[in-house]
């Protein structure tokens, strides 16, 4: 005899989650993966289901389908998962976890514009949810190619996959790019809102499920010491900076020539760090309360809507030939797969103002290059020097303010630097710094963001995603640029710095017009 | 005080007099400005067997790797002549291939009459403002006392190791009365976590939630020094599904309907080796061979099966210790289910 679940409505819960674990329960559900054959999915979506099977998180009865165009068949799919987990998972690759795990995987042939592959993946989903008594939650994970984001939706809609049943939940996860523009965000978060809630719309964006990203909000709210400093009236100013080594190996060039680093990284995961920094307490910590105020900021941001002040606050620049690591790399402009005459920025750097009562007065820098001396991501919270009374008349006087320093990766850690004295009869300043790695402290390894993010979202818990509306308000400050660079007649100049260096000269002038100077990482 | 390179202490590291633990702590960090040292809590390792302290050492230098901490191992041998010796080292690995992160370790072994010195022994030598965790071995003797819980901010036990469970509670009570602050944790319960993930984890399936409310037998099978742990999962299942303790096994759930609990108690069990829920018609079960490192879940309704692996709870003490220590948290499912788990003994 089957259980009845007709009987239980919707007020079914599990007294067994009770006191067990302090986060939404994952529930068993059907994942379907689009773009199923794309590198995404092999080097980062599998092995993070993979491994939160290992971990026992993966809730029993995920099955999960990879929808693509090629010709494949289960077999094949599978085997092409497994050769690339074996070589990227976190955890290694156990083959009795695996062989139980890739058993719920299967894949699903069809055009992402053809509406016959999606009812018989409607079909398919039904005969799946057919076992549980005609009841399943669905997460449908959009990691195509952006152009295919719209056609998917579409359909899904089409087939009336994006319903849920009673009782039951239907989401989806959308990959970046969220839109090139404003425009094109408006209209996908117009196509993707009729055909999911907003509250069934998770918008990814992996920097926030890094672990020093999460713990920007403990660090500051769950800290008495930060919060009361975190102001223009202690602050002088913030630094957030991404470099990194890499150029347009491997055929990013195409990629890249289309996007720039202004919308591949600040328009997204820059922004969205800046917005985590510098809002306000939220009111709780629902996924609605924290994005309400992280959204506030990024509304707040002084708008550079002419060339102008696009000039004046933004520094776009192409490296040239350089070192990098000890060996020679080519310029931008002669990278593969770049035009010779490309416009595209290879690095910015930005200066913004948030209009708020905290900041007002308070710059904050954004910095991302390509080619820069090394990888790494980092806020830097700098605080105003204390007042000059006492140690100004030593030699060398006081050696710079406090600075607070998260790093996103790699090492993740926090660091603070302060004064002190130099042992001695005599007294001399100069900077010490006190250091928390979490590699150090904690010897266990972080759970990578795609598992994390995964997990929440079949939980249901959207905070570590982006709404609507920050991604809206993100694209708005974002155009101003973009038009400035491209479409005024009196475009800002692209500047040059060489591969290997902390990029340009005006970027450093820019800064340096404040009274201050990019840190030194 | 004499060290001989024969001395059987020796891989407990230097040697030094009591009153010079802080000043050769800091020689030793001097040594060698490669090392970073690396600490998050106190951790006491307190034992009262011979031969202990040379197996905790051991045991802090693989704990350390993922729990950077202060290590304060204690080994008490009353019957032997009164004396104090200490050995103070470093436990150091890489850390991402780069870095030598230690944990520094003071060992103690206080022989003859105690009480006292030990207390002010290890209050001297903590390192301020880190929490402090006492993981007290074996079964809690006159040298537990409520000036001893009073400084801690974590005890950890293991029931299983004691003969008697209610007595050591009621110890643990009298001794920790009013101090809401101390979080006490029992090993025997940790060794339970992923089955009671597990099943926490079948029961969001909405065909073993259908058949939550016709449950009629629970069956749980233990190796027999994990009587305990199969007791306090039995207590857990009972106190989250509000069932009452009849007596002899027997449950009732809040509308009358009966459930009949079997312990069955094997050699050939893993520690906890079955936890299974049958209503009529479905079975929801959770088991692990023994010596195997997955737990097996599983639902079996009609034709709808599923089933899938998830790590299975170590059984090592200081694998135990491990998980306790990444976790946190005030334990207050536990202290939810004692009562229950105290009566079931």
């Amino acid at each position: 005899m089957k259980a009845s679940v007709e009987t239980l409505g919707t007020a079914m819960s599990n007294p067994f989650r009770e006191d067990l674990v302090s986060r939404n329960r994952p529930e068993p559900c059907t994942v379907v993966i689009f773009g199923a054959t794309g590198d995404l999915t092999h080097r980062k979506l599998i092995p993070a289901l993979y491994n939160l099977a290992v971990g026992g998180e993966l809730p029993t009865g995920v099955n999960i389908i990879g929808f693509a165009r090629r010709e494949k068949s289960d077999g094949e799919f599978r085997t092409g998962l497994e050769v690339l987990n074996r070589k990227v998972s976190r955890s290694g690759h156990d083959a009795e976890v695996w062989d139980n795990f890739i058993h719920s995987v299967s894949y699903h042939q069809s055009e992402f514009n053809d509406a016959r592959g999606y009812a018989s993946l409607a079909k398919r989903i039904d005969e799946i949810d057919a076992g549980r008594g005609g009841k399943g939650n669905r997460l449908f994970y959009i990691a195509s190619a952006p152009e295919f984001f719209d056609e998917i939706l579409i359909q899904l809609k089409g087939a009336g996959l994006n319903k849920a049943k009673d009782g039951c939940w239907a989401r989806v996860i959308i990959e970046k790019p969220f839109g090139t523009d404003l425009k094109t965000a408006k209209h996908l978060n117009k196509v993707v809102s009729q055909t999911f809630a907003e509250k069934d719309t998770y918008r990814i964006d992996h920097y926030l499920g890094k672990e020093t990203a999460q713990n920007l909000m403990v660090l500051r709210f769950a800290n008495a010491i930060f919060e009361p400093l975190w102001n223009s009236r202690y602050i002088s100013h913030l630094q957030i900076t991404c470099s990194e080594n890499l150029g347009m190996e491997g055929g990013r060039g195409g990629y890249y020539e289309k996007s720039g680093a202004l919308r591949d990284m600040v328009q997204n995961h820059l922004l969205q760090l800046l917005s985590l920094v510098a809002m306000e307490p939220p009111t709780d910590l629902s996924a609605d309360g924290v994005r309400d105020e992280k959204v506030k900021v990024i509304r707040s941001l002084r708008q550079w809507d002419t060339p102008e002040k696009v000039a004046e606050n933004v520094i776009r620049a192409q490296y040239t030939a350089g070192h990098v690591d000890g060996n020679p790399v080519p310029g931008y402009r002669e990278e593969d797969r770049v035009s010779p005459t490309s416009e595209t920025e290879a690095y910015v750097a930005v200066r913004l103002l948030i209009d708020t009562w905290r900041w007002s007065g308070v710059p904050f820098y954004i910095r991302m290059g390509k080619r820069l001396p090394k990888k790494s991501t980092e806020i830097s919270v700098h605080f105003k020097e204390a007042p000059s009374v006492l140690f100004s008349a030593l030699p060398g006087g006081v050696p710079g303010g406090n600075v607070l320093v998260i790093r996103i990766q790699p090492d993740e850690g926090i660091s603070l630097r302060m004064v002190s004295k130099i042992p001695g009869t005599s007294l001399r300043l100069e900077p010490v710094k006190m250091d928390f790695h979490y590699a150090t402290s904690f010897g266990k390894g972080s759970p990578e963001a795609y598992e994390r993010l995964i997990l929440d979202a079949i939980a249901g818990d959207a905070t570590l995603f982006a709404r609507r509306d920050e991604v809206e308000e993100a694209w708005r400050f974002i155009d101003h640029i973009e038009r400035a660079w491209h479409e005024s007649d009196n475009k800002p100049p692209m500047a040059e710095f060489v591969a290997g260096s902390w990029g340009p000269r005006e970027a450093d002038e820019m800064i340096k017009k404040d009274g201050f100077a990019w840190r030194r990482l | 005080m004499t060290t001989t390179p024969t001395d059987e202490y020796a891989e407990l590291g230097k040697e030094v007099p009591v009153s010079q633990i802080d000043h050769e702590l800091r020689a030793l960090w001097e040594q060698d400005d490669a090392r970073t040292n690396a600490s998050l809590m106190n951790l006491v390792v307190y034992t009262e067997r011979r031969g202990g302290l040379l197996e905790n050492s051991r045991i802090i230098g693989d704990l350390a790797r993922e729990n950077a901490c202060r290590a304060i191992l204690v080994e008490i041998a009353r019957e032997e002549e009164t004396s104090l010796r200490a050995w103070i080292t470093a436990h150091c690995h890489l850390s991402d291939g780069r870095k030598s992160v230690c944990s520094e370790q003071i060992a103690f072994r206080l022989t003859g009459r105690v009480t006292g010195r030990f207390r002010n022994t290890v209050f001297s030598h903590l390192n301020s403002d880190l929490p402090l965790i006492f993981w007290w071995q074996g079964k809690l003797s006159e040298v537990f006392t409520e000036r001893l819980a009073s400084v801690m901010d974590r005890l950890i036990v293991d029931s299983s190791s004691w003969a008697d469970a209610k007595a050591g509670f009621a110890r643990i009570a009298e001794a920790t009365e009013g101090n809401t602050a101390l979080v006490v944790q029992d090993l025997a319960w940790t060794r339970c976590w992923q089955y009671r993930v597990g099943i926490a984890g079948l029961f969001d399936d909405t065909v073993a939630q259908a058949a939550l409310g016709g449950i009629a037998g629970i069956r749980i099978c233990h190796s027999p020094q994990n009587r305990n742990t199969a007791l306090q999962i039995l207590a857990w299942l009972a106190v989250q599904a509000g069932w009452k303790h009849k007596g002899a096994g027997v449950f009732e759930t809040r509308d009358g309907h009966r459930i009949t609990a079997v312990i069955e108690s094997s050699p050939d069990s893993a520690p906890l080796g079955l936890v299974e829920l049958s209503s009529p018609g479905t079975t929801v079960r959770v088991s692990r061979e023994k010596g195997s490192a997955h737990l097996l879940r599983e639902i079996e309704s009609g034709d709808y099966k599923v089933s899938s692996l998830s790590p299975a709870d170590p059984e090592a003490a200081e694998s135990l210790v491990a998980q306790q220590l990444s976790r946190g948290g005030k334990n207050s499912l536990f202290l939810k289910v004692l009562p229950t788990f105290l009566e079931l003994l």
